[in-house]
């Protein structure tokens, strides 16, 4: 018997690609694996949030048991904020089982939101800066338009489908982060697609129109909020423009005009001055 | 994030310094094993379990036995492949490296010993689990046949205590 | 005592079989080693600590397979396996297992 070792041709056991080339086709693969998941999961968690009923989104609120604002220390506030909110609601198509509940936040934040159970949130920051009853209804408004479309439940939604699918992906690394997305902290920071935004518009300045007969002072908020913000540079409104949530102030501003005209809205009007005492309040 | 872009700045040149200092090691690696193969072919590995019967030889048990780790590069590209399944590659080198290298120490042992064969050839292959650590272990075994004239010459080299020496450890 | 992973050996005679011997070592590097091979793992390589630490494991667990034959008045160890598996982190055990065997005194049958 004749033994020997004959050398095998080099590199049969390893796959011969260079792994600079293999990392890279992975990262662009991994990453529109997971940009797709995300974008499908954030729609059809969406579209899935939005179908629970209202009273499940008030459970959960209960569950969470937050703190909205400074309530207790400003109840005049308090108490004018829902009432102008009941008047509002009164001419928009709102369902029997849905309430709303608002809130004051004597943050200086130029800012207000809506989030789920029909929780609506003012900051003092905004208050304080409305010149007539007109605006603030505009804002109120809009914030009541967001949660007659469900559209906090539906971002909530969204985001935990998604977060939830990246953790099963990752195999746990995101834990953390699924946590965080149903904490106190991402109620309330919800942010809404643009479309969203437009939509509650819409609705926002349909129930002006209806409670006061013209859409005087709601050109006159959204060129508040544009002061607010400050001057940008060109090159940051074509971003802006991509990247905000929000409709840029002067589209805003410009589909108030377009859509009194195409309704035959009154844009004139006397504007509703703000209760006596409203700035003692804050 | 601020501190994501601190993150993701760790995580691109440990990539970096894994993937030069891997690639690196692992080029040298291959030479080194190459050059000892080639070098060895007068002892050959056989996995049979039949030895010669030709002369009468010594029997002799000798190991070889390597714990290689991966890099950071290989690691997370292995992480990547995981996701859309496949060969990984990153990690096919790596054992093709280990179990050759094993292999070189076990015949470094049985040379040592004066063998004309190592029969029945075994692997054994380990994941070495420390946390987050990715390391394996691959052990060569065999039985060194040591033609009975030089194995009385090497009379205490193949002395009773010392017949399970492991083969010397090597740099890669 | 001779030690072979074949099955038999070509020349000596197996006058009778002794049983199945084993060894088993468990070990662990202490921490100082774990935290210097994680520090590897980001560049790769050998870990040299642990390599020596399961060849010394190894030694350790024939050894006992050895002692076990001894006191079985053995004198050969035949059909030896090794298999190691990692227990826990750092930790692995390496058993070894054989059959213990008598051997005829150095008769040489033809060869």
């Amino acid at each position: 018997m004749q033994y020997e070792n004959r050398l095998p041709e080099e590199g049969i056991n390893v796959t011969r690609v260079h792994p600079l080339k293999q990392f890279l086709l992975l990262v662009i693969g991994a990453l529109v694996l997971v940009v797709s998941l995300v974008v499908v999961l954030q729609v059809s968690g969406g579209w899935l949030a939005k179908r629970v009923p209202f009273d499940f989104e008030l459970k959960v609120i209960e569950e969470l048991d937050i703190e909205f604002g400074h309530n207790k220390q400003h109840p005049q506030m308090v108490t004018y904020l829902n009432e102008l909110a009941q008047r509002v609601a009164i001419h928009m198509s709102v369902p029997d089982d849905m309430r709303f509940q608002v809130h004051y936040n004597e943050d200086d934040v130029f800012n207000a939101f809506a989030t789920i159970g029909g929780n609506l949130m003012f900051y003092k920051g905004l208050l304080e800066d409305m010149p007539d009853e007109n605006a603030l209804a505009m804002v109120m408004a809009h914030e009541i338009a967001h949660v007659l479309h469900r559209d906090p439940v539906g971002a909530l939604g969204g985001g935990v489908a998604s977060t939830l699918a990246l953790l099963a992906l990752t195999g746990g690394a995101g834990s953390s982060m699924a946590g965080s997305m149903l904490s106190a902290g991402s109620v309330t920071s919800i942010q809404f697609t643009r479309g969203m935004e437009e939509a509650a518009d819409e609705e926002a300045l349909a129930a002006l129109n209806a409670l006061y007969g013209h859409l005087n002072g709601t050109s006159a908020l959204f060129e508040m909020f544009s002061d607010a913000r400050g001057p940008s540079r060109r090159s940051e409104q074509v971003l802006e423009r991509f990247l905000s949530t929000h409709p840029r102030d002067q589209d805003r501003v410009s589909a108030v005009a377009q859509r009194a005209q195409a309704e035959g809205w009154s844009v004139e009007g006397a504007l509703t001055p703000l209760p006596e005492g409203f700035k003692d309040w804050l | 994030m601020f501190s994501l872009v601190i993150q993701a700045g760790i995580v691109v040149s440990l990539l970096v310094l894994g993937y030069l200092f891997g690639s690196f090691a692992e080029r040298r690696h291959y030479k080194k094993i190459r050059e000892r193969e080639a070098k060895g072919t007068g002892l050959p590995v056989i996995a049979s379990r039949y030895p010669p019967q030709d002369q009468r030889y010594h029997q002799h048990l000798v190991t070889g036995s390597t714990v290689v780790a991966s890099d950071y590069f290989k690691n997370f590209l292995a992480g990547l492949v995981n996701i859309f399944g496949g060969r990984v590659t990153p990690f096919e080198s790596l054992l093709d490296r280990a179990r050759r290298e094993a292999v070189l120490r076990m015949k470094d042992r049985a040379r040592e010993l004066g063998a004309a064969y190592v029969f029945n050839i075994k692997f054994d292959t380990t994941r070495i689990a420390t946390g987050r650590l990715a390391a394996m272990e691959v052990l060569a075994y065999g039985t060194a046949m040591v033609p009975m004239d030089k194995a009385l010459g090497l009379r205490s080299a193949l002395s009773d205590d010392d017949v399970l020496q492991p083969g010397p450890v090597h740099a890669v | 005592m001779l030690v072979s992973n074949l099955e038999f050996l070509p020349g000596r005679k197996v006058v009778r079989h002794l049983g199945l011997v084993q060894g088993s070592s468990v070990r662990s590097k202490h921490v100082g080693r774990d935290i210097a091979a994680s520090f590897k793992n980001f560049f790769g390589g050998e870990l040299r600590g642990y390599t020596e630490l399961l060849s010394d494991s190894r030694e350790e667990a024939t050894s006992r397979m050895l002692e076990q034959a001894t006191s079985l008045g053995a004198n050969a160890v035949l059909n030896v396996r090794y298999s190691t598996s990692s227990i826990a982190a750092g930790a692995a055990e390496i058993f070894v297992y054989g059959t213990a065997v008598e051997l005829a005194e150095d008769v040489v049958t033809d060869v």
